[in-house]
């Protein structure tokens, strides 16, 4: 990597093997170097995994010629800029945000983001002892759409929608993950139909393929992707009723955005139909949905479903 | 709450610790050649990492180089450092050095995840304004190599009850909420605020509670009626050991066998106790859930209809089953 760095013109592959400590040692000089060579390419992803911005500048002349592409790591996309740099308020705040992550592959990429900007030479003031956030991740779906995400390619998968008896096959541009209401959703576009389309991650069954690169789909998902999770959020609402004192009385008063219309009347909005009465369900007796009746009947089947399994 | 059977599912995560050595050399080198001369001991203590990883690390670091002009590593294209103080003082001192002398950047993967913790933090009050937030985390897009991944998340917890906790811990005083616990019982309580703590939307209190004279973890959206009340705390956190797992098993915790789908097992890995027995029957995973109480039970098991069912003993499964016809009754 050193080697790369300090070349400007760039090293070419068999430059790299042949005087490269490493590599040099193994490599035989007009013979077979295939091993030396998948060794190279592993160490290329590496690198390129840990964002250093290794470049390959193709001969003058000699396009596509695979064999004389000189590889290069530019100075100046390598090293942070100078003016990003950070205090020691910052720094600890970027303590937590890393300690919210305290599962998959997350976890070590923002541990390793820490030790990056520890070169810097900040020093956090103090730990913040009072708080301990952490962001889960549930769905086995979650690290193989954040890679295909980043690696720009198609993905495939079985996606079972509430009240269908089967789980159907997706293929889809997969564009930003999402965690809204405390739920990851995937804002991707389905590539039958070129529309846009969010999932729920839990609904995802089985395994998710990445295949074919997919077409760039610039602009910020993420914010168009929260916005209309929102605007649903507005447009779905539920009046229920609860009964005083009630855990569910409580528990669902406490929810962003609910309101007392009447008394024990609670008026709140949701997203999904068919997670709010599971939601609901559990609370029993302590609450009877008013509307819409599309809550109502799920709520009803998902008691009778429950006292059935019991019975 | 730390399940590690959870963590197991093994995705593809790539070795990780190749990347991370890498990562560190990276960051080590520009740190040592901002400072003169610093020991081991202010060097480990820096990075969070043992003497010994910091000793191994600058070795390799005297070491490498680049091949230079003749591909045979003279003594201009190697690192160098003060070997007679590095093995005699305990001293690092980088005498000559090759192509890196800068913080790295992060990758675009690696400012996505600081970036998505970034606003999850958002909400919380006394830690940084919103305009702040926003600043930090336009710098970590500038600082990465390529644009950060599209990662988000949203929300924050009643910003009302926690403005209150946190003046409460700066304060040192103790707070008094009306709790309703999962049993259904509402009491008043005065706390000893240690620490809050949340699971992605879920927000927890954890703190030494007066009532019952031990640690306990209070959901944010069962407290009302918070106030800050002038008593001294008589615990804080340094003093106290907090686990990392929110809820600590108990002698008196009841044990229930159920049946689930595969995909819902997730969902209850807070409450499968270590090295549970776990078999297959049918389409579905036989296992042991471990609860305070069947009145918590009954809630869980009609939250998630179709998906579990209670096995055995008898008295839960009934528990659940009353629970939901009790429901049901409401709608005849």
């Amino acid at each position: 990597m050193l080697a790369l760095l300090a070349t400007e013109s760039g090293l070419t592959k068999t430059e790299i093997l042949s005087s490269v400590r490493g590599y040099a040692q193994r490599y035989v000089a007009g013979g077979d170097n295939a091993n030396l060579e998948r060794q190279f390419e592993r160490d290329k992803d590496d690198i390129r995994e840990l964002g250093v911005p290794l470049e390959t500048i193709e001969p003058l002349g000699e396009p596509g010629d695979n064999h004389n592409l000189r590889y290069r790591i530019p100075k100046g996309a390598y090293d942070l800029p100078d003016d990003v740099r950070f205090d020691s308020d910052e720094i600890a705040l970027l303590g937590l945000a890393a300690m919210a992550w305290r599962e998959g592959s997350l976890s070590a990429e923002s541990r390793r983001a820490l030790v990056k900007l520890r070169a810097l030479g900040i020093a956090a003031d103090e730990p913040m002892l009072g708080y301990a956030p952490r962001l889960r991740l549930r769905d086995a779906a979650f690290e193989p759409l954040t890679q295909a995400i980043d690696r720009h390619q198609l993905v495939r998968f079985d996606y079972l929608k509430p009240g269908e008896e089967r789980a159907r096959t997706r293929e889809v541009i997969p564009l930003a993950l999402v965690q809204y209401e405390g739920r990851w959703h995937l804002a991707a576009e389905e590539l039958a139909t070129g529309e846009g389309k969010t999932f729920l991650l839990r609904r995802i069954v089985g395994k998710v393929t990445a295949g074919k690169p997919a077409p760039e789909r610039p602009g910020d998902h993420m914010a168009r992707s929260l916005a209309e999770l929102e605007a649903v959020w507005e447009r779905g609402v539920a009046d229920v009723e609860v009964r005083e004192g009630s855990d569910a009385a409580l528990r669902l008063a406490h929810r962003r955005g609910t309101e007392e219309v009447a008394p024990g009347i609670l008026r709140m909005h949701y997203v999904d139909l068919a997670i709010l009465a599971d939601e609901l369900a559990g609370f029993g007796p302590e609450v009877l949905v008013k509307e819409p009746p599309a809550l109502r009947e799920a709520v009803v089947e998902r008691l009778q479903r429950t006292v059935a399994d019991h019975g | 709450m730390a399940d590690k059977r959870h963590r197991a599912p093994a995705r593809s995560v790539p070795a990780p610790q190749a990347r991370d050595k890498l990562a560190f050399l990276l960051a080590l080198v520009p740190w040592l050649l901002e400072h003169d001369r610093v020991t081991v001991q202010d060097a480990a203590a820096h990075f969070g990492v043992s003497e010994h990883e910091i000793r191994s690390s600058v070795s390799l670091v005297a070491m490498s180089g680049v091949p230079g002009s003749t591909a045979t590593y003279q003594h201009d294209d190697l690192f160098d450092i003060d070997w007679d103080a590095f093995e005699s003082d305990d001293e690092i001192a980088i005498t000559q050095h090759v192509a890196i002398d800068d913080a790295p950047r992060l990758s675009a993967r690696e400012a996505a995840a600081l970036i998505a913790g970034l606003q999850y933090l958002q909400a919380l009050p006394g830690n940084a304004d919103r305009a702040s937030i926003r600043t930090l985390i336009e710098k970590l897009s500038r600082g990465a190599s390529a644009a950060p991944s599209q990662l988000a998340v949203a929300g924050g917890p009643d910003s009302e009850v926690l403005g209150l906790v946190q003046r409460a811990v700066t304060e040192g005083r103790r707070v008094r909420f009306a709790y309703l616990n999962s049993r259904g019982e509402r009491e008043e309580r005065d706390v000893d605020p240690l620490r809050v703590e949340s699971i992605d939307a879920d927000w927890y209190l954890r703190g030494w509670d007066h009532l019952r004279q031990a640690l306990r973890t209070f959901r944010f959206d069962r407290m009302s009626d918070m106030v800050v009340t002038d008593d001294p705390i008589e615990h804080d956190a340094s003093e106290m050991h907090l686990p990392d797992t929110l809820f600590e098993p108990s002698a008196e915790d009841l044990e229930v066998t159920i049946e689930a789908s595969p995909a819902v097992i997730g969902l209850l890995a807070d409450y499968i106790p270590d090295g549970a027995l776990t078999s297959q029957v049918g389409d579905r995973i036989r296992t042991t859930l471990r609860v305070s109480h069947y009145h918590g039970l009954k809630r869980l098991i009609a939250g998630m209809p179709g998906t579990v069912r209670v096995v055995a003993p008898e008295q839960a499964r009934r528990a659940v089953a009353e629970w939901a016809a009790a429901g049901l009754a409401r709608y005849a």
